[in-house]
């Protein structure tokens, strides 16, 4: 093997404009779904989309900054991350601020962060530093577990929010990570039969009130109509009235009437499948495809396990969320708020993916060029 | 190589480092997960086509049944004016604060109904209540009235609060605020919200929860003009019931105008003068048009305010009108009874010199009182008196001095001592009195009216299970007893006689127009009928009381300058005192001028004596209506109306 040690330099120019899409995508549904509340975005720097634009410009910072630096830095630093990112979680719990009865910010600097968001992306690092440490140690039952404990920890502190969806989503990340990293698959069948045994016991015993209420009302929202219903039934009519072509871009009447709430964030993609109709959903699945696609390119180029997991870790958390919120939007899975990546408003999030992309074009630029001809 | 292969399949470890190459493994996982994002998007994609492609058009309907409400639009109700054009009524914004159920979030409803308690003092629970059952019923989306009758500020406070409480309405429609001032309240009446009861009926009409009807009077009698056609407006609301915008609009449109028959001035003057007679009593005046049937005063002490009804009901007032003795509420003029006294001797004269029982040389003595014999024990015998001893007196006579005797032979007939003389007896008074539509509704276009009582021996032995005795007929003769009848059955009875025979409806509306002033009921008289007594008949009736004016009983009732005819009447009523008399109503009908008969005046004073107080009334109601009539320089002729323009 004839191994050289310069960067390939590579850059993912698809990546990137599937990312930069989606993100003027979404500002344009907040444009939308906030025109009636704020009016045009002008000079003002509080209007959503001025904000997101913001965001944006600081995400894709840190998405070049990333792409500079060599992947490899954050293995040692992996810990560190993760443990800071824990405190952050802990701290959100006992001083953060909250919002539809769940604590989910704290305030930093005048802005509203949510470390979930953050947490997301530390845990994935962790996980993909422990995997490749323990790489040809994978069948023990010590190293399975200890990663599950690594992405419960996080899951647990945001379920207490109550943030079920966030926690969810760490949880695939282990899952897909795990599955990459080759686990002994007597485990994993065994955490699947203890799962199940343990699923109904903790839907009923633990379950909050209102996760039961939340998924009450996904199978009958016209029970409530005006009430816990409200969104599910407005946001199914909303995308359902949009039809092949859509109202039209800003001529949605559910959205501009306001009856599709939170039409910025957990909401977005009624705005826009009810305005750019199906055929304005296709464009963002499209997006969204082309975008996981490459992550997986990443995945399957890197040169290490670390940054295979990586890609992984953040392709799958992408994924997860993209499936739930449109499965939420158009009531194939109950009502579970998590964001839309890179459309819906929220700086967190947009920040923390935006970054994320960073680091996959970091593992597809420092790659070592080597020559598979001996 | 395949036993190889099974025998080393039990150590995995040794597999995996053995046999496959670590990266083609990856990436066998790695398309593993490019096949679950591709399953992911066909699952979203597939849900998305069935809501978007398959029932897009069902949530299309849905989307546009959210925004799009069709309200009524309330047409603007009828106006009023006098016969001379004043108007009585006019439209004035009223505020009432309302519930849509249909657009109140359910966990909202507490808040919002704690919140109206707040700004209005309506207790909670009786919204919470008003909300439940709107939400219960067929229709949630129409307003439901949580408060009524806002004053200006008060709605514009709580309009500023509606955003924080979607389904929350301030509606604006017009209620009706009378200038006449009370005078005109019995004949106006009021409006007032529908009720459940008259709304079930209405529903199919156009009608909606919220509207206004008329309750009493003419604003009731004339509903279905003042009314107009009911709107609609198709407007789009936001997702708190907002309204954004109108997208079309079927206009309404607006209700008939009504002019009343009345004369605003004179029934102005009217009230003041019955009010001078009546010391606070019940009284009542009526003013009729001899040759239509036009009601030109219509007065009815005491009076009452109908601007209370109008917007929130006055409840104090209200109380306070409703224990009162007098009965404020009650049109004395048409909803009460009483004994017609001495001016129903109009009739028992008429029914005589029709009947041939009298002519008008018919003379009959008054000695003060009458006696008769009991049928069965001479030695009995019973007395009726007369109010004085009259002496000889032919029917000129009889009619003039009001005497009781000649009007107890007219009617009862007189059979004992020597003499013989055949009345009409019952059965043919009686049918004389109903010929003058007594003992029945006149049917005048305000409702309430009492049918009065129009006794015989029928209705005796079913009332009383008594037989009928001669002094009924007497005491019927002279309209005591068991008659009974309203002022403004008696005021047809006069415009009859003064006419020549013609039985006319009452009216106090004369014509009906479209809000363009085009005629939609014409002012035409209504005749119930023929009084059946000849024109030659009438004549000596009306000559009769003209004498009764100018030299008789009813003097007081001349007026200087204007020939005018009448009776006077002093009907007792109650359980006689101690002294042997009884109180008296006082009343006197009369017509004027007596040669060319132009209106009939009745009037009725709770107490007081016929020829004492009713007559020197009719006599100033007469003086101002002539004399200020005459003091005209268009010469305007009394009765004939007078162009309006609204």
């Amino acid at each position: 093997m004839n191994l050289r040690n310069s960067p390939t330099r590579e850059f993912d120019f698809i990546l990137l404009l599937a990312a930069v899409g989606l993100t003027i995508y979404g500002a344009l549904l907040i444009y939308s779904g906030s025109l009636t509340t704020y009016g045009s975005p002008g000079q003002a720097l509080s209007h959503p989309v001025s904000r997101q634009i913001v965001f944006a410009a600081l995400g894709l910072a840190a998405m070049l900054m990333f792409s500079r630096i060599d992947y490899r830095l954050l293995g040692p630093l992996s810990l560190t991350l993760y443990v800071v990112s824990i405190a952050a979680l802990l701290f959100v719990l006992a001083v953060g601020s909250s919002a539809y009865g769940s604590r989910r910010w704290i305030i930093i600097a005048g802005t509203q962060v949510q470390p979930s968001e953050i947490a997301k992306i530390t845990t994935v690092i962790m996980l993909a530093k422990f995997f490749s440490d323990n790489e040809g140690n994978m069948a023990s039952l010590r190293v399975f577990a200890t990663s599950m404990v690594i992405a419960a920890v996080p899951a647990a502190l945001v379920l207490v929010e109550p943030d079920l969806g966030s926690a969810l989503v760490f949880g695939i990340i282990w899952l897909a990570m795990v599955l990459i990293a080759g686990p002994r698959p007597l485990h994993l069948g065994a955490l699947v039969a203890v799962g199940a045994a343990l699923a109904p016991i903790a839907v009923f015993v633990i379950g909050h009130d209102y996760q039961k209420a939340r998924f009450d009302s996904w199978l009958h929202p016209d029970k409530d109509p005006l009430g816990s219903g409200f969104n599910i039934l407005q946001a199914q009519t909303s995308i359902g009235s949009g039809g092949l072509l859509g109202k039209g871009f800003t001529h949605g009447t559910q959205t501009q009437l306001h009856y599709l709430r939170t039409q910025t964030t957990d909401y977005v993609f009624s705005v826009g499948a009810e305005e750019l109709g199906f055929i304005g959903a296709m464009i963002l699945f499209a997006l969204f495809i082309a975008l996981l696609f490459r992550c997986l390119r990443v995945a399957g180029l890197a040169d290490d396990s670390f940054g295979r997991l990586i890609a992984v870790g953040v392709m799958s958390f992408i994924l997860f969320q993209v499936f739930i919120n449109i499965g939420v939007n158009i009531r194939l899975v109950p009502v579970t708020g998590v964001p839309l990546p890179l459309v819906s408003q929220g700086g967190s999030s947009l920040i923390t993916v935006l970054g994320s992309l960073g680091l996959l074009q970091s593992i597809l630029g420092h790659r070592r060029k080597r020559s598979r001809r001996t | 190589m395949g036993i190889l292969a099974n025998g080393r399949r039990r150590r995995w470890r040794a597999e995996m480092a053995d046999e496959v190459d670590p990266r083609t493994r990856v990436n066998q996982k790695l398309w593993v997960l490019r096949i679950v994002i591709v399953l992911a998007f066909i699952a979203l994609t597939v849900q998305l086509a069935r809501l978007q492609l398959v029932q897009g058009h069902e949530f299309q309907q849905r989307a546009a049944l959210n925004q799009l409400r069709i309200e009524p639009v309330v047409p603007s109700r009828g106006l009023i004016y006098d016969r001379n054009g004043v108007p009585v009524v006019e439209n004035v914004p009223g505020f009432s604060a309302a519930i849509v159920a249909a657009d109140i979030p359910k966990e909202s409803e507490l808040t919002i109904a704690g919140g109206l308690q707040d700004l209005l003092g309506v207790p909670a629970v009786e919204t919470t209540m008003k909300i439940e059952a709107a939400r219960d019923s067929l229709d949630p989306f129409t307003p439901v009235i949580i408060k009524d009758g806002l004053d200006e500020p008060t709605a514009f406070h709580v309009r500023e609060q509606l955003p924080a409480m979607p389904g929350v309405q301030i509606v604006v429609d017009p209620v009706r605020h009378y200038t006449g001032g009370d005078v005109l309240s019995d004949v106006l009446g009021y409006t007032g919200r529908v009720d459940e009861e008259d709304f079930a009926a209405l529903k199919d009409k156009g009608y909606i929860a919220s509207d206004r009807i008329g309750k009493a009077g003419v604003e009731a009698q004339y509903q279905q003009y003042l009314r107009g056609s009911v709107g609609r407006k198709e407007i789009e609301k936001d997702a708190s019931g907002r309204e954004i915008r109108t997208l079309a609009t079927d206009p309404s449109k607006p209700g008939n105008d009504l002019v009343l028959s009345i004369d605003l001035d004179l029934q102005k003057k009217a009230t003041e003068l019955v009010q001078a007679s009546a010391n606070g009593g019940q009284g009542a005046a009526v003013v009729m048009d001899v040759h239509t049937g036009e009601v030109l005063a219509l007065v009815s002490l005491p009076m009452y305010d109908n601007n209370i009804f109008s917007g929130k009901i006055d409840e104090t007032k209200l109380e306070q009108y409703l224990n009162d003795p007098k009965k404020p509420l009650v049109n004395h003029a048409l909803a009460e009874q009483y004994a017609p006294g001495s001016i129903f001797k109009q009739i028992t004269g008429a029914a005589a010199l029709q009947e041939g029982v009298a002519n008008p040389s018919t003379t009959i003595t008054s000695h003060g009182y009458i006696q008769i014999p009991n049928q069965y024990d001479p030695s009995i015998r019973y007395t009726f008196k007369d109010w004085r001893e009259l002496g000889t007196l032919d029917f000129y006579g009889g009619i003039a001095m009001s005497s009781d005797v000649y009007f107890y032979y007219l009617s009862g007939g007189y059979h004992a001592y020597g003499e013989n003389f055949d009345g009409l007896g019952i059965e043919r008074l009686a049918r004389y009195a109903r010929q003058f539509g007594l003992g029945r509704l006149t049917g005048i276009d305000i409702a309430g009216e009492a049918e009065g009582n129009i006794p015989d021996e029928a209705w005796k032995k079913k009332t009383f299970g008594d037989d009928w005795f001669l002094g009924d007929t007497y005491n019927m003769g002279i309209g005591q007893g068991f008659v009974a009848a309203t002022p403004i059955q008696m005021v047809r009875v006069t415009a009859a006689v003064a006419n020549g025979g013609t039985l006319l409806t009452p009216r106090v509306v004369s014509e009906v127009r479209d809000a363009n002033g085009h005629v939609v009921v014409p002012n035409t008289p209504k005749i119930e009928g023929s009084v059946g007594v000849s024109g030659a008949n009438l004549a000596i009736l009306r000559d009769a009381m003209t004498q009764a004016v100018s030299w008789g009983s009813a003097n007081a009732g001349a007026v200087a300058g204007l020939k005018v005819a009448g009776k006077t009447g002093t009907a007792e009523f109650g359980t006689p005192h101690a002294d042997g008399t009884s109180d008296t109503h006082a009343w006197f009908s009369g017509f004027a001028p007596a040669d060319d008969p132009q209106i009939a005046v009745t009037v009725f004073l709770e107490n007081g004596v016929g020829a004492i107080d009713a007559a020197p009334l009719a006599s100033k109601i007469l003086d101002y209506y002539f004399h200020r009539q005459l003091q005209r320089t268009d010469g305007g002729v009394a009765g004939a109306p007078v162009g309006v323009t609204p």
